[in-house]
This record gives structure tokens, sequence and C-alpha cells, in this order.
């Protein structure tokens, strides 16, 4: 019996008349705060981390890896993990390039606007069937998600590569993209980069899908508990089955986005964030066990990674520099989530 | 036949599906390459596998109680820098010694941050991963470092008809099942895996077995390093880079359960075979190389897929067995 | 009957509690609780959800320490200091949720805390050795298995029994049995009784925690009664009868345990019939039908084919022929989201594992199986005002003892509360046929009467109402009808009028009746 039970009624939130480290300790805007930190601590030695130009290089890193680990979160919420996204990144954006560039095709004579929207469909639907065939996996055949992703991982970004060399020549890329499909990741609208406002959407809609949608709260209950959510008449499996899609469909997304600014489908795209991806949706506080997320931490954490790789960048740090606090960085801010928890668990 | 048969049939298929898959792809490979199936070759298959045994054995400790190690690749470049950088000229037994003792105390880390500050083990050695990378990195100043002579020497040493990479393998695959199988911290390890809470409550140091099984990986993954290193010949930046993935799947094929206490290390060596069977084979069928991580993955994918199937056909086979009850 | 076979002999206590203390949190749980422990006697210990049995026996075990109060064990001041000092001063304890190690064997379940070692300071297990004391301890509790085989295989109450010969290999002195009965068959309890006669033939001392009143007069030689953290009762169990127990436990006298069944069933057509439903190895040829407003009870021991049925019913399990009719249309696809459909709710045995979402609040658990109700137009978005009504009124209907549904998380409520909890979200729905499988399983008395007060309401509304329960006490109380079975199939059906203990456990045993008995 644990104290709670015997006096049957739950504690009250946490009283306001805590002390400040800790009600900043157990508040979710924490990572945003951290940042802040970072920033005014790095100010100190680079200045340049404060001009406007630093700020759009982190905005133009943050939106794509932001719409990967929007995805991913869906995965998270359901206590799965989609470890093959990166290797979607590379995949959706050789096949996808090679669907716009395809010579002699159906696209042919197509207007310029209707070929990069089939393009785009073409990537995301790369990535949703991707995430089909995990999601298929996990829910039908009750495969562990770590494995299947992992294997889904090394397969496709294998075939990212093998793909590009049947398809070109000399084997590295799909260049000639459509001035069209490149306005996607370089044009402004109003002032703001075009990307950001397909971020804003995705964020938005994820928020909505996440929070206020059946859908949603369908998540969270298998997350927490997915046998009682089966016995309440939640579709457990085609629910699971819908977030691996949308993780995959989200990194077929960000390839959009990625492609669109090197100008080039290529299959090396993306390797080396899949680390990123889950840590920008763990730092802002997404649980790896399920039934605990939402769209703003994720936005938080892809933020501090981002702008603590921009920080580095400024202080031209080398490769085993950046790895180095990278690491640390990780790190820290999941000591500092775990102590937390342990925090909350006290009440 | 019954249709209980049939189902005993296909659980039995089910059961021995690796070891099929592998009887199966060496009868493929054995029928497109004649070298293939030649005494040489097998001898050459398992010392290439011994490495990611190595490894992988380690790992299979940490997967007994639920934990993940991500980090074994960073380690084993962390360890084996060391010994490239500035142990040239040293007899390889004091290289295997620093390298292990690396390694331990690599581990030792990953230990204290997942056992005491109580971060997940996926986080954590997510984590330790690129700190160990970075540290290997700056050691090496991205530089391709040969490993001294006497390290490459081992690795073409033959004693008593087998390769030295093979022997070391065999000791730490022994000693390893040693541990496991006929020592209380080798159930223990299985317990704590089954559940830590009843385990602590069996008066069981959960904690410990915990700490230890990481310092395991770790050493594992640095003794492996330098197997790998001897036939390797220097450690470039990407010494190790995404090891953790083909030391996981061994495990994971050769039967080790991901969510702890179930698995063992015959299974995760017979597991590095197979993988390296298929690499081999690949090779000796002349097969693009482009095409080598897709099949890999492709067999881990059914390996997997198998054991799943087989699980939930036991599952249902124990609900249906209703317990008649006699008063 | 065996149960005064053993003539315990009254001799010095073995274990003298006195005037345990314990708060947490500024909250006092435990005043001034003492008792004693004599080598050779059972004494139970019983009380409401909550009223300090658990930080009691957690005291003695170890892990809690307590503010004030001191326990003696043997002349000796006895203050562990955690569950390892328990251990080695011979206290066991065998818990409800049992710990064993699933994927070792038996013998090394024995061994787990220590093995014998081949040679000393060397980390090598004497297998023999394990294997031999293994066999000795199986003899010594009557369990004729082979200590090798994995306790994977073993039946609940074959663990149970592994628990005990753990309890003996420790050397204990004091075993305590908290809630031991609860996933047993009768026959296994039956078989446990009979192994806790044989430790208190071994001069063991015992604690046997139960709500099962019945077993507890029959197998304890005293009897401690505790209510808010105090002892209320105390006295040996001769001079103890359910009714006083009951009365103690609850600090009021509970004229009926059963509230009156007020209503009765509407004639018409069937909320619910079941025809010839067969699933092999699980039920055959079942039929029977529920009417609007009936409350017809299952009867039957575990392992009979009840809970089957009642999953089959709801579309969690399959099922091979038969058919399965609400208000006389057949229910085509068998899931659950099928069956909700057609008004069916199903209250699960297993409140832990399928009933709730733990670490969730109230009102999300309340809120689940209705939510589709309140998801309306393009992208299905939930209603929150409108939901956040419904729970809060369900909630408060059936009386779940909270200040703040959105707040409070249910794994902090107490069991009776959270079985509210599970009844609410399947009130939300407004079920036409409300199957119960275990509805009163590890809840205390008053938390059980306000259940029965909600079927009776529910039938009086005109649900039909499917109880399932081991105890058939509770089904004469509170059914129409009770049906029964055994072997996966319907033997007997008795109306109100003609409820009889006696005949209906007979025709739960319809094996050993119809086989001349064992």
């Amino acid at each position: 019996m644990t104290p709670a039970q015997t006096t049957r009624l739950d504690r009250p939130a946490p009283a306001p008349g805590l002390p400040l480290w800790r009600r900043l300790l157990l508040s979710e805007y924490l990572v945003l705060f951290l940042t802040v930190v970072y920033v005014a601590g790095m100010a100190l030695i680079v200045p340049e981390i404060l001009t406007a130009d630093t700020w759009r290089d982190i905005l133009a890193a943050m939106i794509p890896l932001l719409i990967v680990a929007i995805g991913q979160m869906f995965v998270l919420v359901v206590a799965g993990i989609d470890l093959s996204a990166t290797s979607v990144l590379a995949f959706s954006s050789v096949l996808g390039a090679a669907v716009i560039t395809m010579d002699g095709g159906p696209l042919v004579g197509l207007p310029a606007f209707l070929v990069v929207a089939i393009g785009i469909l073409a990537f995301m639907a790369v990535g949703g069937a991707v995430g089909a065939f995990n999601g298929a996996c996990t829910t039908r055949f009750n495969m562990p998600p770590f494995i299947v992703t992992l294997t889904t991982m090394m397969f496709f970004s294998g075939a990212a590569i093998w793909v590009t060399t049947l398809l070109t020549d000399d084997g590295s890329s799909i260049g000639s993209l459509p001035r069209e499909f490149v306005f996607i990741g370089q044009g402004r609208v109003f002032e703001l980069p075009f990307s950001l406002l397909i971020a804003l959407a995705v964020g938005l809609l994820a928020h909505v899908a996440l929070s206020h949608s059946l859908f949603g709260r369908w998540l969270f209950a298998i997350g927490i508990n997915p046998n009682a959510a089966a016995v309440s008449g939640v579709p457990v499996r085609r629910t699971m089955f819908w977030a691996y899609v949308i993780s995959g469909a989200c990194a077929g997304l960000a390839a959009v986005i990625y492609t669109a600014r090197l100008e080039t489908g290529t299959p090396v795209l993306g390797q080396r964030i899949l680390l990123d991806v889950v840590g920008a949706a763990v730092i802002g506080g997404v649980s790896l066990f399920g039934g605990k997320a939402k769209v703003l931490w994720v936005v938080f954490g892809a933020l501090f990674l981002t702008v603590v790789d921009k920080g580095l960048q400024l202080l031209g740090l080398s490769l085993a520099g950046v790895f180095a606090i990278k690491g640390g960085v990780i790190l820290l801010a999941a000591i500092v989530d775990a102590q937390r928890q342990r925090l909350k668990g006290r009440g | 036949m019954s249709l209980a048969d049939s189902r005993k049939i296909r659980l039995l298929f089910l059961q021995n599906a690796p070891l099929i898959l592998f009887l199966v792809l060496v009868l493929v490979f054995g029928s497109l390459s004649e070298r293939f199936l030649s005494p040489t070759n097998f001898m050459n298959i398992v010392t290439q596998a011994a490495h990611i045994a190595i490894i992988a054995i380690g790992m299979t400790f940490v997967l007994l109680v639920a934990g993940i190690d991500l980090s074994v690749g960073a380690n084993m470049y962390a360890s084996c820098i060391v010994v490239a950088l500035y142990m040239k000229g040293w007899n390889p037994v004091f290289g295997f010694a620093v390298a292990g003792f690396l390694g331990l105390l690599f581990g030792a880390v990953n230990a204290f941050v997942i056992t005491r500050l109580r971060v997940p083990a996926f986080i954590a050695t997510l984590a330790t991963l690129f700190v160990g990378r970075a540290i290997a990195l700056y050691l090496s100043g991205v530089k391709m470092i040969p490993f001294g002579k006497e390290i490459l020497l081992l690795g073409r040493t033959t004693w008593l008809g087998l390769p030295v990479p093979i022997w070391i393998f065999l000791l730490v695959f022994v000693i390893a099942w040693v541990t496991l199988r006929l020592t209380t911290y080798g159930r223990q390890v299985y317990a704590v895996g089954a559940d830590p809470e009843a385990a602590a409550k069996a008066g069981i140091d959960v904690r410990r077995i915990l700490f230890s099984v990481y310092c395991i990986a770790g050493v594992c993954a640095a003794i492996g390093g330098l197997v790998s290193a001897s036939q390797v010949a220097a450690a470039s930046s990407t010494f190790g880079f995404q090891k953790e993935f083909p030391v996981i799947a061994a495990a994971v094929l050769g039967g080790t359960s991901l969510f702890g206490g179930r698995g063992g290390v015959v299974g995760t060596v017979f597991g590095a075979i197979l993988i390296q069977t298929v690499e081999n084979g690949l090779v000796m069928i002349n097969a693009d190389p482009y095409v080598y991580p897709l099949v890999v993955s492709a067999i881990i994918f059914i390996a997997v897929l198998v054991d799943s199937l087989r699980t939930g056909m036991l599952e249902r086979l124990e609900r249906r067995k209703i317990r008649v009850e006699t008063a | 009957m065996f149960q005064k076979q053993v003539q315990a002999p009254v001799q010095a206590p073995l274990l003298a509690v006195r005037g345990l203390c314990k708060s947490f949190f500024g909250v006092q749980v435990l005043h001034d609780v003492g008792f004693e422990l004599a080598p050779g006697r059972v004494l139970g210990l019983i009380g409401e959800n909550g009223s300090g049995k658990s930080t009691t026996m957690n005291i003695l075990g170890g892990i809690h320490q307590p503010d004030r109060g001191e326990m003696v064990l043997d002349g000796q001041p006895y203050r562990p200091k955690g569950p390892k000092d328990a251990e080695a001063t011979g206290i066991a304890f065998i818990h409800q949720e049992l710990n064993l190690f699933k994927n070792l064997s038996i013998e090394e379940n024995l061994f787990i805390g220590g093995f014998p070692k081949l040679v000393r300071g060397l980390p090598f297990i004497d297998r023999r050795k394990v294997r031999a004391r293994a066999k000795e301890l199986l003899a010594a509790i009557d369990l004729d298995l082979d200590p090798a085989t994995l306790v994977s295989r073993l039946s609940q109450g074959e663990r149970q029994l592994v628990e005990i010969a753990k309890a003996l290999g420790a050397d204990a002195r004091i075993v305590i049995f908290d809630e031991p009965t609860t996933s047993l068959t009768a026959r296994e309890t039956e078989r446990l009784f009979g192994q806790i006669q044989r430790l208190k033939g071994r001069g063991i001392a015992i604690v046997y925690i139960s709500h099962i009143l019945s077993d507890v007069m029959r197998l304890t030689d005293d009897i401690v009664v505790l209510r808010d953290g105090h002892v209320v009762a105390s006295a040996p169990t001769r001079q103890m009868t359910v009714d006083k127990l009951i009365t103690s436990m609850v600090g009021r006298t509970i004229d009926q345990i059963y509230p009156p069944r007020a209503s009765r069933p509407r004639e018409g057509q069937p909320v619910l019939e079941v025809e010839k439903l067969t699933q092999p190895g699980m039920i055959k040829d079942v039929s029977f039908q529920v009417r609007q407003g009936e409350v017809v009870g299952i009867s039957g021991l575990m392992g009979s084919g009840r809970s089957e049925m009642a999953r089959i019913l709801f579309g969690l399990d399959p099922y091979a022929s038969g058919r399965i009719l609400v208000d006389g249309q057949p229910l085509e696809r068998p899931t659950p989201e099928a069956a909700m459909a057609r008004g069916i709710a199903f209250l699960t045995e297993d409140r832990r594992a399928e009933g709730l979402m733990m670490d969730g609040p109230i009102a999300d658990n309340l809120a689940l199986p209705s939510l589709p109700n309140f998801a309306g137009g393009f992208g299905r978005l939930i209603e929150r005002t409108r939901l956040g009504d419904a729970v809060e009124r369900t909630g408060r209907d059936v009386q779940v003892n909270a200040r703040d549904f959105v707040q409070t998380l249910v794994k902090n409520l107490s069991g009776g509360n959270q079985q509210k909890v599970v009844i609410g979200k399947w009130l939300l729905r407004s079920p036409r046929l409300f199957i119960l499988d275990e509805p009163t399983r590890g809840i205390d008395v008053g938390a059980k009467y306000e259940v029965y007060k909600i079927i009776n309401e529910l039938a009086g509304q005109g649900t039909g109402v499917l109880v399932i329960s081991s105890e058939i006490e509770e089904l004469i109380g509170i059914c129409d009808r009770i049906l029964v079975m055994s072997h996966g199939e319907i033997r007997a059906g008795f109306d109100r009028a003609k409820f009889d203990r006696e005949r209906i456990m007979r025709s739960a045993m319809w094996d050993s009746v119809t086989k001349g008995g064992r």
C-alpha cells in the first residue's frame, strides 16, 4: 500500500510556493530555458550567435529536423520507435528526385507545378510506404519496433545507394531538379522561408491530431496501456499502424525540403541525423516508454539541438569537438529529465 | 494428420528457423560458388565473424537485463585508437590488456549514467556514442592511424591450425558461457532481466548486476575492436562506425530477446556467423557490393519475423490450454 | 475438515509487535498496532484496503521502518533495515504477485538469492547439490515435479507452492501470505491450505492476509482486524464469526451485505441471446439468454470457461460456431468495437492489466471507451467541454472518491475506487448489456456494497447484466438467475427462488460428481 492510497486522494498539483529552481526543473519550458542560457553563454564568446544570419541558418537547419522529429513523436507516443526515418530521407530523396526528373515518362509535358506536386506526393508516398511496412510488421506480427525499423533502416539506406547506382552513371546523386521544386527549399514567401510555412503547417496539424483528435487520444491510451485500450474498444493495431505511416510520410516531406535545398536527390541524405531525430523528441520530454508527448516539446528539443550545433560551429570546433559536446548535451538533458522524473515521483 | 500435429510441425519448423535459414543459405551459395563450401572459406567466415561475435557476446549480457548499448562501436574505436597511437611495438597482450581496461572504463561510465543517474540506457549510450567517437577523433586528429605490426601479425598467425582471432573469440565465448550458465552471477543476470523488482525482493543486488553488464559489454567491445584491428590494419575515422547494428542483430538473430531474460551466447555466436556467412557468400558469388546491406538486412528481418511468429504461436497454444479442474 | 488437526500448543510468542506507529507525508497510517505470533499458529490479518495491513507487513518485512513501537523476536529486539535483514532472521514473505522468475527453472528459483558453491570462494554453482536440495524441498511440499522444469510451465497454484518451498529452503520461522488464493483454482487453494497446515506442524508461525473471510475463518487460529490503522479486534478465531468480522472491518453493521433487488426482469425481447456458441478448447454449445433488467450470474470454477465465454461475447477472442444475438440482431464481426457498437460493455477480471490505464488520470480512463461518441466532424476532433461534463457526471454517479478527476492518477486510488472507475467508464456508454467478470475481486466490503448497488440500479433501468464470479454467495445475493459452467459447458441453471449453495457447488464440480468423485 502506498501512502497515497491510504489517503485515497491525490496529492495536489505542485504548489506555487516551490523554490524557483524546482518549478523550473518541473516546467515544460525547461529546454527552452536551457536554450536561452546556452545562447546567452555563447554570446559572451561568439557574439555572432545573436545575428540574424545565424538565426536564419538555425531555422533552416531546424525545419526539416523538426518535421522528422514530429513524425517520430507519433511513434514514440505508442511506445514504439522508428529508426528507419533517416533511411526514408535518403530513399525518398532518390526515388522522388528520379520521379521528377524522369526522361520521357508520363510526366513529360505536364505543367511544372503539377510535376512538382506529383513529385512531393512521390516523396511522401515512399516514406508512407516504408512506414506502412514498419507498421504492418509491428502490429500484425508483433515484431519489436526497434528491430523492425533497424532492419528497414539498413535495408533502405542500402537500397537508396543501390538504386542511385542503377539510375545514374557516377552513382552519386540525381541532379537538375526544376526551379519550381528548388523553391520549396530555398524560396521565400513574405520574407519567410517557404519551408518554414510547411513546418508550421505540419506542426499545427500534428498538434491538433495529437492533442485534440480521437486519433491522438487513442495514441496516448495505447502508449499507457495497450491491453486496456484494446478492451476499451480502441482499434489498437490500426491506430499504431497509422503512427508509423505518419512517421514515414513526415520523413518523406522532410526529404523534399532537404532535396530541394541541395537541388539534387542524394542517397546519403540524413545519414547523420538519426540520433538528432530521436534526441530532439526525447530531449523535449517525449517519453521513450510511451504515453507522453507534445508537439511544442519537440519544437523545443529540435531548437535546442540545432542551436547547440550552430553554437559549436561558430566556435570553430572540430568535428571531434562537435561530437563530444553534442553527446554531452544529450546526456545532460537526459540526466536532467531523469532527475525531474524522480522529483515528480516524490511529489 | 490432425490439427494438433500440423501445428506441432509448424512450430518445430519455426523453432529451428534460423538453423534452417542457415542451411538454405549454405546450399544456395554452395551451388552458386564452388569456393564457398571449402573448409578454408568456412574458416574465413568464422575469422571474419570473430570480432562481431565477441562484441555481440558482451551485448548479450546487456540485452539479457533488458538494456541496450549503442556505444559499442564508439567504445571499440576509442579503445583501439589508444593502442594504435601509443602502443606500437608492445607485446599484443599488453595491447589487449590496455584496450580491455579502457573498454571497461567506457562501460563503467555507461553503467554509472544508467544505474546511478537513471538515464534510460538507449539515451545514455547514444550520448556516450558521440562522446566516445569524439575522444577517438580528437586523439587521432581525424587521421587514418595504422596499427602496429604486432597486431597485424596476430591476425595472420595460426595456433594449432586455427587463426589467433578464432582462439580469442573461443576464449571469450567459453568464459561468457560458463559465467551465464554455471555461476550465481549468470543466473542472477537472467533473473534481473525477467523481473528486476522480484530480483530485488529475492535479495539480488540489482544495481550491481546492471552495472556489471555494461562493463562486460565495454570490455568485449574493446577486445572485439582489437581483433577487428588485426584484420583491417588501420583505424580510419569510420572504425567501428555503426558497429552496434550488426552486433545487436547478431544477438537478436541468435534468439536473445530485447525485453530481457531470454537468450544466450550460443545463439549470439550463431547469429554472428550467420550474418558473416551471408556477406561472405555474396562476395563468393560476385554479387553487386551495393546489394550486400539489402540482403543482410532482409535475412535479419526474416529471422526476427520467424521469431515473432513462433512467440505468437506459443502464446496462442498456451491460452488454448484450459486447465481442467477437478475438485 | 482438517482445520484443527494440528493442535497448536500455547507457547511463548515468537514475535511480539507492540505499539507500531507509522506516518507517510504527515498522514499517520498506523496507530499503536500490536499483536503476537506464536510458533505453529496461524494469525489472520484482515481489514479493508487502506486499513494498514500492508504497511504493517512491510514493516515486518523490513521494507519500511516504524516511527515508533517495537518488535521482539525470540526475546531479542528486531529492527530490520531492509528485506535482507528480514530474510536473514527467518521471515519469508509470499506476495500476491509471486516473485518467481518464469525464465528460470524451479531449482534456480529456489536458490537464486544464493546458490551452493562448488568450491568456496569461487562463483561456480554446485549443480548436483542444488538438484538434491531442490528435490528435498519439493518433496516436503508434495510437489511432484522435476526441479529443472521452467517456472513458466507451472500453474499458478504450483508456483505458489514453489514459493513455499523457497521459504522452507530459507529456514523461515515466520511465513507471511498476502492474498495467496486470488488467482488459484478451488483445488489449488485446498492444496495450499494443506501445505499451510503442514507448515504449522513444523512450528512455523504464519500470517495470513485475505479478503476471503470464509477462508480466514477456516484456516486461522487467531484473527486481528485493522481499521484505519488501528487494531479494532483481536481474538482467537473460534470466538469470531464472519458477521462480526465484517462489522469490525467496516466499523458499522452492514445489515445486508447485498442491497435488495428492487426491480424485476422485463418481459419481451431478450437483450442477449447466445446459441450453441463453441470455440474448441474453450467453450462448447453454450446457449442462454439475458433479458432486459435481468441480472444473470455465471458460476463456475476457474478454468470452467466462464471468463473465456465473456471474452468471446465481447469480441476479444474468436469463436468457431454458434450465434450471438443482441436485441434480436446477430452480432457478426467478433471485435470489441462491434460488440460495443451494439451496446455491450465488459468489465475485465484483470483490472490492472486490462481495465485501466494506471498511469493515466481518472478522467481519461472514464472517457476512453466513449471517445468516438464525443469526436465529430472533420478530423474527428474531441468535443472537450461536452466530454468533460459527461465524465464528471459519471464519476460522481459511481462515487469515485477523488477531488479532481483530471489531476488524480488512477494508480493512486484504492482498489475499490479503481473498480468504480472501470464501471463508470462503461456506464458512460449507457450499455444495453453489461458483462462483469469478477467485479468485486480484491476490493473491500464497503466498496463491494457500492458495486452491487450500481448493478441493481442498472438492472432497474433495463440494462441486462451478466455477472461472473467465483463467490457463490455473491451471485446468490445479487442475481435473478444463476447459470453454472463446468468444462466449457453450461451444466445447470437456477432461478432466484431455487438458489441453493450446495447444488450450485455440486453442478460446478459436475465432473467429480458424475464420475463418482475422486
